[in-house]
């Protein structure tokens, strides 16, 4: 048996071992293959390889099985309770790529939407591809305000590491010049319609609000580098969700795990739920991890000098207060008890539409997987731009678009007339729509239920995460400051709206594992290493102090490459 | 360089390229064939009323109408494989109440009257559904969606009614809708 376990362990131990196949893992798989670590990466979900496992990638529309490529009703009742609020993006084309609710349950003390992909890639699959710089702003506002914890780095620490993934994945974007919103390594930028044209020139004119073209990660212009991954550029046919045949968009599947596997130095392993992180009592250092297969129904173990959590923001939290031991009997590296707090989102669903007449003539060709962007305009430091009445700040995502046939399926009418209208495109309309800075809120947090198992009978999380004051404050002037744009750009019958949104549902969860200065009130360092176990790094969306109000991805690819030299670097002289 | 040619080459290869470089003027039998093979719900003089009722919604004009498109086969699947039970059986109940409405004023079954005599059956029915308080419970205006969804999302309807183009390969925000001539398709 001794022999056996030997044998087991030999065969079974990497320099490396990365938890998750997202955007966070696929980065430090990359990375940490790419500087000559053996790697496995660990994911609890199938294999989705590039190409090969986007079955709906070119399906036209007459192909589908169900109307408009909808899920049946009683479909959604039974499985996609929770997967379905975003509204959009679960679809025949899509829900291969979403859990099934049923089989994977959780507790909401207070109302949260935990919308996630079990396979390899993630949700850097599904992503909605915006792509932002955090900035100074950002990074010294917890401090400023006495909010959670400071920052342990600042702007110019992860600059370089910005360009650095830009450069590789591919941006598309203009440069403007703000401080709040820094410029990054662009791609040629993505062309605005009449309607958006119009708007910005007013909207800058009279009100001194920036308008840009949507950051995206998507090729425009590609690289060498990138065309030799396979990658080509953008088609605009705006189907990026099914997966990208033409991989121009950024995913691990298309891109990183690519790189990673180039190296010769990776192994991935799909079907593997990290369930604990395994202590070493006499070093004080993780010796590995425990994975539950559930095709093979049993227990298995990995071994590695260097782990990367990387298991998405409140799978992360779970590992660690699952992982528990006498040094950790709250959870591996929780001695601050801060892992599970703090959990925060972005505040979605409020802004304004209108409708744009005049432009009857005009219209657009090709599908432009990207919107146009108002950068945050509030609380800059700036009389001018400060507000009593909330903290921090939201940006907008909007467009103006003509819609097509689908705008009136059910209205009054039938016969020749009315097939000719909806044959025609409609009028324009534009909408505006916020993204807000939620703050983190130390009793914002997750815990494991243990009277509530999945169906492999593993403890469950127990949600009890709310919006506060400072949200809702927020939230009333992302509809007001909409229409005001709206109404400064002439257009006409502006309305507001406050549709139904509960945190998770903006699907950037985030904080769960936060990084800080002080080992007390934080679990991971500047370097995303756990404060109490220097061979652990955590660089998915638990390390963030705060949430910005900008799309996280790219923050946590550059914590995660920048996390990478680190960790390798301590390694080799030792002091991991 | 990798030009759109050479992407849509490395598509063909990769995926089998179904989608792309097609141009229909008849209807693509393939296509028709597996909708026809879908499971039925309807009896056949249900079908009857379906088959007059998608056509007068979305009636052949310079471009096909749903007839010509496979939507009455269309809807029987959606009947079968997507509605809810409620929902089909209402809508299953209207296409009877409709032949029964045309025996009782004409009588002939509705398939069997002149489209005149279809309209003016169809007409108050297409008002109340338009207006009802329970829209979900009015099986007109599901039956009008579902014809209306099935039209132009079939290769006829997508292609001809409308554009549609696949992988555009560029977009071009200020293009004269006269260049166009029609909205998108998707």
């Amino acid at each position: 048996m001794a022999n056996l376990n030997t044998k087991w362990r030999a065969e079974n131990t990497y320099d490396a071992i990365v938890v998750g196949s997202g955007m966070s893992g696929g980065w430090a798989a990359k990375e940490l293959t790419e500087k000559g670590l053996k790697t496995l990466v660990l994911e609890r979900g199938r294999m989705v390889q590039h190409l090969v496992d986007y079955p709906t990638a070119t399906l036209p529309p007459w192909e589908t099985k169900y109307p408009k490529g909808r899920i049946p009703p009683q479909e959604i009742k039974d499985h996609y309770s929770v997967q379905n609020r975003t509204g959009y993006a679960l679809t025949e084309y899509t829900k291969h790529f979403f859990v099934k609710d049923d089989e994977n349950p959780y507790t909401q003390d207070k109302p949260f939407d935990w919308i996630r992909g079990y396979h390899v890639g993630g949700r850097s699959l599904l992503w909605a591809r915006q792509t932002y710089r955090h900035s100074d702003l950002d990074f010294t506002a917890n401090a400023r305000e006495g909010v959670g914890v400071d920052w342990p780095i600042r702007y110019a620490d992860i600059a370089p590491w910005y360009d650095y993934v830009e450069r590789y994945i591919g941006v598309s974007g203009q440069a403007e010049g703000l401080s709040q919103l820094p410029d990054g390594v662009f791609q040629p930028p993505m062309e605005m319609n009449c309607v958006e044209k119009d708007f910005k020139s007013r909207v800058e004119a009279t009100l001194h609000r920036r308008v840009t073209i949507g950051r995206c990660a998507h090729l425009t212009d590609p690289t060498e580098e990138q065309l030799a991954l396979g990658r080509g550029p953008c088609q605009f046919r705006n189907m990026c969700s099914r997966g990208c045949p033409f991989g121009a968009y950024f995913s691990s599947n298309s891109t990183t795990l690519v790189a990673a596997e180039r190296t010769g130095n990776l192994s991935i392993r799909p079907n593997s739920i990290v369930t604990t992180l395994i202590l070493d009592p006499k070093t004080g250092k993780a010796d590995g991890v425990r994975v539950y297969d559930p095709e093979r129904r049993e227990d298995l173990e990995f071994y590695a000098d260097v782990i990367f959590v990387c298991a998405s923001s409140l799978n992360t939290a779970w590992i660690l207060l699952n992982s528990t031991s006498d040094r950790f009997p709250n959870g591996f590296g929780n001695g601050s008890d801060q892992v599970g707090r703090n959990v925060t989102d972005h505040q979605y669903n409020a802004g304004a539409t209108a409708d744009a007449p005049g432009y009857e003539e005009s219209y657009y060709s090709g599908r432009r997987p990207n919107g146009i962007y108002i950068p945050r305009f509030r609380n800059l430091g700036d009389p001018a731009s400060e507000r009593k009445d909330f903290r921090r700040g939201f940006a907008y995502q909007a467009s103006a678009s003509r819609p097509t046939w689908d705008r009136d399926l059910t209205g009054e009418g039938f016969g020749a007339a009315r097939k000719e209208a909806l044959s025609q495109p409609g009028g324009w309309v534009m909408r505006l729509s916020g993204v807000g800075e939620i703050l983190p809120y130390s009793d914002n947090r997750v815990t494991l239920n243990h009277d509530l198992k999945d169906e492999t009978g593993l403890p469950t999380l127990r949600m009890s995460v709310s919006m506060r004051e400072n949200e809702a404050a927020m939230r009333q002037d992302m509809q007001v400051a909409a229409a005001e744009m709206l109404e400064a750009a002439g257009f006409k019958n502006v309305k507001t709206y406050d549709n139904p949104y509960a945190p998770g549902l903006g699907i950037h969860e985030m904080g769960s594992a936060r990084m800080g200065r002080d080992p007390k009130t934080s679990v991971l360092n500047g370097h995303n290493q756990m404060h109490e176990c220097s061979n652990v790094f955590i660089t998915d969306g638990s390390a963030m102090a705060s949430a910005a109000c900008v799309n996280p991805s790219l923050t946590y690819m550059a914590l995660t490459a920048r996390a990478c030299e680190f960790a390798v670097s301590e390694r080799r002289k030792g002091n991991l | 360089m990798l030009t759109r040619r050479n992407a849509l080459h490395g598509l063909s290869i990769v995926l089998g390229a179904s989608a792309v470089g097609f141009t229909v003027q008849a209807l693509p039998a393939p296509v028709l064939a597996q909708q026809l093979a879908g499971p039925t719900a309807l009896t056949s003089k249900q079908a009857a009323v379906l088959d007059a009722v998608a056509e007068l919604i979305i009636p052949a004009t310079e471009t096909p109408g749903a007839r010509a498109a496979g939507v009455p086969a269309f809807v029987e699947r959606a009947l079968a494989t997507y509605c809810e039970a409620e929902q089909a059986e209402a809508i299953r109940e209207g296409l009877t109440s409709l032949d029964r409405d045309a025996n009782e004023a004409h009588g002939k079954p509705f398939a069997s009257i002149s489209e005149a005599q279809q309209v003016a059956l169809l007409s108050p029915l297409d008002i109340a559904a338009a207006n009802t308080a329970a829209p979900s419970q009015h099986f007109f205006r599901a039956l009008k969606e579902l014809v209306t969804i099935g039209y132009f999302t079939s290769e006829p309807g997508a292609t001809l009614a409308v554009r549609y183009d696949p992988v555009p390969g560029q977009y071009r925000g200020c293009v004269p809708l006269s260049q166009i001539g029609r909205g998108w398709a998707i």
